[in-house]
């Protein structure tokens, strides 16, 4: 055991200590961090209101367009309401703020009245102008005379007000009540409730697929950033013709465990890096949109949950990295080794698949075995969890089922390591691989 | 031989690798304190003779007894193995090394730290302390890899070839510190081809040959059981008396001098007098004991 922790400790400290390792540790969170600032500080950019006078020829729109523009955002913007005709505003995001105007159809023609705004436009005084015809409620057809046809979201949020404002004139003139016209435009809210759960607790399917993809997203990533060092580092004393030395001191099993777990903690020392810098940001993004009066919806599972997460994801990790050891017992170079693994690791990414059978029918028999398979297991228990948590047993036994064959594999491997390194530069094919676990 | 005086003995051991026999029925005695010569041509079947001993492999039949005991890992501790492949970690400093390789012996603490520089300071690189093995010479790493056999002070010391590719300085370095173990009551078996060097330290050899003993004995005892057929000639003329082959049965010449080795039933007073009576002048005449080295071609090429 003693001997273990000696491997395990020289592994660890002499990857952790490596410039590489220290180097993608510090970049990765300063990459994340350019990605989440640099365009916050793009959007941030103050931009002038987009000044636009309406001609209203139907004499009772305008007010309509000016309660649509800017009550969406009252909540959130009530310091800037100016009294009379112009209001500025910024809706969500300050990429398009709105000052409106009202331009009296009845004093002049509207070649007049146009010729005027052209003036005022090229004096720049204007960005556009929108033309209400004064039929235009029955065809719902505007023109907007703009400057800077270019400025898409300005167009879209005009538009989609004077739609709104639109709908809320013609059901006034069809003399539609007030109330009525509430109701008509209130949103329909779907719930789904667990079935036999207090009518308080519902059903968090969407924070359950988000925990799913996480748990897979983070395992899949481990896995493609780690195998192929954990590979390397099991080659490593075969390249270095340390092998024997080291066998003439510790047993391979003890060896493979050791190095394993060594780099393993590194992978999990990096990945809490990560996660640390990543939760930070997170946290950062959820103050940033909650200060905009958003509410930020953080999955609300129980405790244990967590943990069977942590586990899984674990367990995840260890089957298919021990699947890179094993591979890496075999060979004689990591070139080699890459590509013997990926049929392997593919498993993995065809296992996300299991998500929608599993999700649909938690309990059935199907679902059952899948999460008891090593190599199915971390991703479908996870989704049997978040969806109809199966009795512990389950969960304790496909834990039980994966350690263990974490176990198997590194002994088999490390049978195959010893007979391997005692044929120096002979790659195993895969009956020689099995004939060498058996006679070692 | 008393079995506490036996450090490795060997009981009829043999081992395949397939249809490959690579050690057949070897029966051998590692006495305690004495530098053990296990000799033989590549592919004798030394190293897997080796491997068996440090538990590597297992013998397939046959035992092998450890000080007195059958081998298991715990054993190993008190072996220190420095086989014919071996390497260092490229990118470790040589004090993290070291450490290493004493601890997956069992052994740590502030002793390692002490035991590390005086090695180094014997080996003389201890200004190398710090520094990455990559940027070792080849003889430094070598002389490091000496260290990782010998810090755990093993009672057994294996060594596979240690000095094939060292200059004469440190092959001289090297070769005091196993002869200073020895004085301490170290058993060492030393594995070679190399028969100059073999000659100088061994007390006592085995012989290997295609998977199978040839001899084994003190150094002393097998020479003398060659007897002394073998002469220092150096002559001007005679040429023709040194080719006959009912005296002389091989001839070697080297730059200055023949070594004539005596036919059987010849003896050497008769080849004297034959190239006194031929006219030669005779610089030197001398009756030289057989090298390990010819021992080794002789009977190496001998039919089997």
């Amino acid at each position: 055991m003693k001997k273990f922790f000696s491997v395990l400790k020289r592994e660890y400290i002499q990857r952790v200590r490596a410039k590489m390792f220290i180097v993608s540790t510090l970049l990765l969170p300063v990459v994340m961090s350019l990605f989440i600032l640099v365009p916050a500080i793009i959007l941030s950019i103050e931009t002038p209101p987009t000044r636009v006078a309406v001609v209203d020829q139907t004499g009772r729109m305008y007010s309509q367009i000016r309660q649509a523009l800017f009550n969406d955002q009252q909540e959130t913007d009530t310091q800037n309401v100016n009294a009379g005709a112009q209001r500025t505003t910024s809706p969500r995001r300050s990429f398009s703020r709105f000052t409106l105007e009202e331009v009296n159809a009845t004093s002049q023609s509207l070649d007049q009245i146009r010729a005027g705004l052209d003036q005022r436009m090229r004096a720049r005084e204007l960005e556009g102008y929108v033309i209400l015809s004064p039929d235009f409620l029955s065809h719902g057809k505007a023109d907007f005379i703009n400057r800077n046809p270019g400025d898409v979201f300005s167009t879209q949020v005009l538009q989609s007000a004077i739609n709104r404002a639109t709908r809320e004139q013609r059901l006034i003139d069809a003399k539609v009540d007030t109330k009525t016209r509430q109701d008509v435009f209130k949103p329909v809210e779907l719930q789904s409730v667990k079935a036999g759960a207090t009518g308080s607790q519902q059903s968090n399917s969407n924070a359950g697929f988000a925990v799913v993809f996480g748990v897979g997203l983070m395992m899949y990533l481990a896995i493609l950033l780690y195998g192929q060092i954990v590979l390397g580092a099991v080659i490593e004393e075969k390249e270095t013709r340390i092998a024997e030395i080291l066998f003439s001191s510790v047993k391979p099993f003890t060896l493979m465990m050791g190095k394993l777990v060594g780099v393993s903690l590194v992978a999990l020392t990096q990945l809490a890096i990560w996660g640390t810098a990543f939760g930070l940001f997170a946290v950062y993004g959820v103050m940033m949109i909650a200060s905009e009066g958003m509410r930020a919806n953080i999955p609300s599972l129980p405790f244990i949950h967590y943990i069977y997460f942590g586990l899984f994801f674990l367990l995840g990790f260890f089957i298919y990295a021990t699947i890179y050891a094993l591979v890496g017992s075999m060979v004689t170079t990591a070139q080699e080794g890459g590509q013997l693994a990926m049929p392997i690791i593919l498993i993995l990414v065809v296992s996300f698949y299991l998500f929608w059978p599993v999700s649909r029918s938690p309990d059935s028999p199907f679902s059952f075995w899948v999460s008891m398979i090593p190599f199915t297991a971390p991703v479908a228990m996870v989704v049997r969890i978040v969806t109809q948590t199966p009795p512990f047993w389950q969960i304790a036994l496909s834990l039980l089922i994966g350690f263990s064959t974490v176990l198997l594999i590194m002994w088999v491997a490390s049978r195959i390591y010893r007979v391997g390194m005692l044929m120096y530069g002979k790659r195993a094919s895969i009956p020689e691989a099995i004939r060498w676990a058996r006679q070692a | 031989m008393a079995a506490n005086n036996t450090t490795v003995k060997l009981d009829r051991v043999s081992k395949s690798f397939g249809e490959f026999t690579a050690v057949r029925e070897l029966s051998m005695d590692v006495r305690a304190g004495r530098v053990f010569g296990l000799l033989g041509p590549n592919g004798a079947g030394k190293t897997t003779t080796i491997r068996m001993i440090v538990n590597i492999t297992a013998p397939d039949t046959g035992t092998i007894l450890l000080f007195g005991r059958h081998i298991d890992s715990n054993l190993q501790n008190r072996i220190g193995y420095l086989p014919e492949e071996r390497g260092l970690y490229k990118k470790m400093r040589v004090a993290d090394q070291l450490r290493f390789f004493a601890e997956i012996k069992d052994l740590r603490g502030k002793e390692v730290e002490s035991r590390i520089d005086d090695w180094l300071a014997r080996v003389k690189l201890s200004e190398w302390k710090n520094k990455r093995s990559m940027e070792l010479s080849k003889g430094m790493q070598q002389k490091i890899q000496f260290i990782t056999a010998v810090i755990h002070d093993p009672d057994l010391l294996i060594l596979d070839e240690p000095f094939s590719g060292l200059d004469p300085v440190n092959v001289e370095l090297l070769k005091e510190i196993v002869l200073d173990l020895k004085r301490a009551g170290k058993t060492i078996i030393f594995s070679t081809h190399q028969m100059e060097v073999a000659e100088k330290i061994c007390d006592d050899i085995c012989l290997l040959n295609r998977s199978q003993k040839v001899f084994e004995g003190s150094l002393r005892e097998i020479k003398r059981s060659f007897g002394r057929n073998s002469i220092a000639v150096r002559c001007e003329g005679g040429d023709g008396v040194l080719d006959d082959p009912t005296l002389v049965s091989k001839v070697v010449r080297h730059a200055d001098e023949v070594q004539a080795l005596l036919a059987e039933g010849a003896d050497a007073q008769t080849l004297l007098k034959r190239l006194i009576a031929s006219g030669a002048v005779i610089g030197k005449f001398e009756m030289v004991e057989p090298s390990l080295n010819d021992i080794f071609i002789t009977k190496v090429t001998e039919p089997a």
